[in-house]
């Protein structure tokens, strides 16, 4: 399991990379991401809220009300375009990131 | 079985989650999407087989520290905040930045482009705003280019700054020989000071003299009337005398031929006129051909050498003139002029002097002050002592010369404050409607706010808007004023029997008086809506389901500002009634005063024979025939005549010693030569003793009111019938009948003037008005007279159909007899109102107007709040209000502004009235009955104008106002 602060670190990342492809409703992100995880990272609504919340403030995702037949109302969120620049930049930095991590690691290791 | 029931988790949230200083909106969104959530983790947990008590409790789960959850979440709601208000200040920097008078000037078009766009789309609301300023505006700028015309436009003459006018005061008058001014300014003869502009003509040689401060000097006196023939029929013409470098020294041009120079102004100069544009194209079509042409006036012939500039016809407001004649020629045109008339004691002529150019005028005036001086003192004959302390001044001319200024100004600036007044309630009135407008707006101003707009761009939109309809407003009420102005004009000059001089003209200072009225008030009712459009709040606007009026204009609340604003127009338009109400009760009094004589039924027309050359005897002569030939005329029952007419405005008093009193004191009395008949015909009823006799008629001279003629009527004193206040005044407790009075030596009388015998009491007749009907009733003498100046012709039926029989009698005389001023006596007392007329019926006019925007304002005011409280009154009325309540509470509310208004206006007019002041008669300026009536009158119209609003309120239906919103 990963701790509650590496999770807290890479948890923006994450929401932002699952909504690039489409619009999804908060508990579904949860799901989504415990699913991709095998279940080894998992986010409470609890705590996936506020970061929904945080991201929206910052104007990187939006959130809309969708009303379906017979279903209670969901909000779904969206990247706008300065999320997906956001995600661009994030992108490159966690894999530079890991890829420097790796690099420390591996030659601690030799 | 039956299902578990779901919980609650919307309650279940809402009783966990402490948010604190969100908008509840907001938090209710939040709520929203937590309790969708946690019920969807609950119904996946029942899918997993777990038992409700147990999905719930893995529901539950997701979210366990409550609190620092809150606070996170609080945390980034204020953070999105003020992330909006960091936008917004960003955009609003932005527009700072990008002010630069492109951006300005960009959007500005674009602001107007849309206020048109938007305006065209409600035309019912925008011809509704735009008319009620064009009202306003448009009545503003009509009495503005009255003032202007009457009060600011300087003299029509080249550089008119540089024109001073010759004025003196002293501490008494001085001892002149004769003195006369022709309503060019004031002049003034009381106990304690003495003041006017007309001088002796040598003194005006003194001054021209005076070539080191003056460049010319422009000197001029009324010629009155004169008789013009040679040209077609008889007829009179204004003419003035003025000094030969008259024209050069006021820098004018001719429109034809020639003006005077000075060396037409001398006795042994061949006789030259100069037309008045005006006269030129009135009388003569404009021809060219009168140049050179020979005019008789006063039977003299004279040549036209030329017409004057179109644009002067007088100096003085209000003294307009056909023609001006050289000074020189007075002597010719007038009868009783002799060489005193042009010595230092006769005061006559008004001058204005140029100043040299480098030189002050008080530089001129130290000049002229010194001669002044010296020629009053040590002049051939001193007409004033040092304690008299005689002094000149120079005045500049473009204010000095009054005219009718005087008498015109303070009904003008009556009329003024009236207007204002007007448009202030006009500015109200859009203000409400605007404010109506802004409410149903709402959403519309919420979306451009959340698409960036600053909101000083979104006020400044609807400024635009409000100063598109007070310029629209502007641009109709010019054409409305110019309209009506000229229509005042022409009924000024009716009632004053000869052309103003005036012209309303869109001159540019009226042209930037109402481009300012109109800016003005466009900022002062676009304001309020515009202010009331900062305080909306965004998310609640943006909802459909928004109530259609603006934050903190509810309309429950008793003061918001619609309600302001209709108490503000109420108030003033009980200021405005009140002071209508003292105007038409002034006129109401002065029509009722006694005049003390019958009034209908009388004509009274001037004639004057000297005009024509009648001389001595023969005017006698000719009166006497004259009046015969009126009273046979069918139709005529009797005639008379007098020296003038009554109530004309026209007065000539006497003073005369009492016996037995001090003669240094001397008394007076308003005196009045008439003809035989006179009483008769004017219905004055005889209190004791008796009429002239026809020989006492005969006893008079040809001078009217000569009493003393034939050597054998040296002693033997006037017959004079008197009135019951001469009595009173003179003989009171004494048998009036052959009391004498005046009469004895007078100093100042020449060596060839008889002996003068004073009158003797032989008839008492009945108070009645002279001058005019404000004033109180002075003793008065009336005196036999062989001549007069009017005659009076009582009439069975209408007088004006004798007109023609006795234009008839006229030529059948033979001579080109000019008759003027035809005026039926009903008519002259009409006249002498005009003033109050004029007040009365235009103030009345514009309380109106004023009382119908008010009653506009309230009637719209409570609409709009029935319209709002649609749903309110639904639900009040499903729970069994009954109608008769709902139409109660709103006429109550509609009556509760109305009084607030007319306390605050009763409280404005005791204050404003007063300085009507003067120009009442009969009323007070705080009369109770008036400010009854017009609080009864606006409760009335009040009443009226919550009637319509409160029965639409008690036909809601509660079924479809519930489904409303």
């Amino acid at each position: 399991m990963f701790n509650r602060e590496m999770k807290k670190g890479s948890a923006e990342f994450l929401v932002l990379s699952l909504l690039e492809a489409r619009p999804r409703h908060g508990y579904d992100l949860g799901k989504l991401i415990e699913a991709r995880s095998k279940g080894r990272i998992q986010f409470r609504i609890g705590s996936l809220y506020p970061i929904l919340c945080r991201l929206e403030d910052r104007g990187l995702i939006a959130g809309r009300w969708v009303e379906r037949a017979g279903e209670r109302r969901r909000r779904y969120y969206r990247l706008t375009p300065a999320g997906r620049k956001f995600l661009a930049s994030q992108r490159t930095t966690w894999g530079e990131f890991v890829l420097t991590i790796n690099r420390i690691v591996r030659s601690g290791n030799a | 079985m039956l299902p578990p029931a779901t919980p609650d988790w919307a309650r279940y949230v809402r009783e966990r989650l402490p948010l604190s200083r969100l908008q509840p909106e907001r938090e209710a969104e939040i709520v929203e999407e937590l309790a969708g959530q946690l019920e969807q983790a609950y119904a996946e947990a029942l899918g997993r087989g777990l038992t409700s008590e147990q999905a719930e409790a893995a529901a539950r789960r997701h979210i366990s520290d409550w609190a620092s959850f809150a606070a996170e979440v609080s945390r980034s709601e204020r953070g999105r905040e003020s992330a909006l208000a960091g936008i917004q200040h960003r955009a609003e920097d932005r527009d700072v930045a990008r002010r630069g008078r492109f951006f300005f000037w960009t959007t500005l078009g674009q602001d107007l482009l849309y206020a048109v766009r938007i305006l065209s789309k409600s035309p019912g609301f925008t011809a509704a705003a735009v008319l009620t300023m064009a009202l306003g505006i448009g009545a503003n700028t009509a009495i503005f280019s009255l003032i202007d015309a009457v009060l600011l436009r300087s003299l029509p003459v080249r550089n008119s700054q540089e024109l001073v006018l010759l004025h003196w005061s002293a501490r008494k008058e001085p001892r002149t020989y004769n003195s006369s001014g022709y309503g060019d300014c004031e002049i003034r003869f009381t106990g304690l000071e003495a003041h006017g502009c007309n001088f002796s003509k040598p003194f005006i040689e003194q001054v021209r003299a005076q070539t080191a401060v003056f460049s010319g000097v422009a000197a001029f006196a009324s010629a009155g009337q004169l008789n013009l023939s040679g040209s077609g029929p008889a007829r009179l013409a204004r003419g003035q005398y003025v000094s030969g470098d008259y024209f050069p020294a006021l820098g004018l041009r001719p429109a034809a031929g020639r003006l005077l120079a000075p060396s037409d102004d001398s006795p042994s100069a061949p006789e030259v006129a100069v037309l008045s544009y005006g006269y030129w194209q009135s009388e003569f079509g404009g021809e060219p051909g009168v140049i050179g042409r020979s005019i008789h006036l006063q039977g003299f012939p004279f040549t036209v050498v030329g017409v004057a500039e179109a644009s002067f016809s007088n100096l003085t407001p209000g003294n307009s003139f056909d023609l001006w004649v050289p000074m020189a020629v007075r002597p010719k045109l007038e009868k009783g002029w002799t060489p005193a008339s042009e010595n230092a004691g006769s005061w006559w002529v008004v001058a204005l002097a140029r100043l040299k150019t480098g030189v002050s005028r008080s530089q001129a005036e130290a000049a002229v002050r010194r001669v002044f001086y010296n020629q009053m003192l040590h002049g051939d004959k001193p007409l004033f002592e040092a304690r008299d302390a005689p002094a000149l001044q120079l005045l500049p001319a473009n204010t000095g010369l009054t005219g009718v200024r005087r008498k015109l100004s303070a009904p003008l600036y009556v009329l003024m404050l009236a207007v204002g007044i007007v448009l202030l309630i006009a500015c109200a009135n859009v203000a409400g409607l605007m404010l109506a407008r802004a409410a149903g707006r709402q959403k519309e101003i919420a979306v451009r706010l959340a698409l960036g707009a600053s909101r000083g761009r979104i006020v400044r939109q609807l400024l635009t808007e409000s100063l598109a309809i007070s310029t629209a407003g502007g641009a109709l009420g010019i054409a409305m004023a110019i309209w009506s102005a000229r229509g005042l004009l022409q009924l000024l000059a009716t009632i004053m029997d000869r052309p103003t001089g005036f012209s309303a003209n869109l001159d540019p200072r009226v042209l930037a008086f109402t481009l300012a009225a109109s800016i003005v008030t466009g900022i002062l009712f676009g304001l309020v809506p515009a202010i009331s459009s900062l305080r909306l709040d965004l998310t609640p606007a943006l909802k459909d389901g928004a109530k259609r009026t603006p934050r903190g204009d509810r309309p429950r609340g008793w003061f918001n500002s619609g309600s302001v604003l209709v108490v503000a127009q109420v108030a003033l338009t009980v200021v405005m009634l009140v002071g209508a109400g003292l105007l038409v009760r002034t006129l109401e009094s002065l029509k009722r005063v006694d005049p003390g004589f019958e009034t209908g039924n009388v004509l009274t027309f001037r004639v004057d024979p000297t005009l024509t050359g009648y001389k001595g005897e023969q005017i006698g002569a000719l009166f006497r025939e004259l009046r015969e030939r009126f009273g046979a005329v069918p139709g005529v029952t009797s005639a008379s005549y007098s020296m003038v007419p009554l109530l004309s405005g026209i007065l000539r008093s006497t003073g005369f010693r009492l016996h037995g009193l001090s003669t240094e004191k001397e008394s007076d009395a308003d005196s009045l030569p008439v003809g035989p008949g006179f009483f008769d015909t004017m219905r004055m009823p005889m209190v004791a003793g008796r009429d002239f006799r026809p020989a006492e008629f005969e006893a008079t001279g040809s001078k009217p009111g000569s009493r003393c003629s034939r050597a054998s009527d040296a002693r033997a004193p006037v017959a004079a019938i008197v009135n019951e206040s001469f009595v009173r005044a003179y003989f009171p407790g004494q048998n009036p009948m052959g009391q004498r009075f005046g009469g004895g030596e007078d100093p100042d009388a020449g060596p060839d003037a008889c002996p003068d015998a004073g009158w003797e009491i032989v008839g008492v007749v009945h108070d009645a008005r002279y001058r005019s009907l404000h004033e109180e009733i002075h003793p008065t003498i009336y005196e036999p007279s062989g001549e007069g100046g009017s005659f009076e012709l009582r009439t069975a039926s209408d007088p004006r159909a004798v007109i023609a029989s006795v234009r008839d009698v006229i030529k059948r005389t033979g001579f080109d007899l000019p008759i003027y001023e035809i005026k039926t006596q009903l008519q002259q007392i009409e006249d002498q109102l005009f003033q109050e007329r004029l007040l009365a019926s235009l103030s009345s006019l514009f309380g109106v107007l004023a009382l119908l925007l008010a009653c506009i304002g309230l009637y719209g005011l409570l609409s709009f709040e029935v319209a709002g409280r649609t749903r309110e009154i639904g639900i009040r009325m499903a729970l069994g209000a009954r109608a008769a309540d709902v139409h109660r509470q709103i006429v109550v509310r509609g009556i509760a502004i109305t009084v607030a208004g007319v306390a605050l206006g009763i409280a404005g007019a005791l204050g404003l009235t007063r300085y009507l002041g003067s120009m009442l008669f009969g009323v007070k300026p705080g009369d109770p009955l008036t400010l009854a009536a017009v609080s009864a009158l606006l409760l009335l119209v009040a009443f009226g104008a919550s009637y319509g609003p409160a029965r639409r309120a008690t036909h809601v239906d509660p079924l479809v106002a519930l489904r409303y919103e």
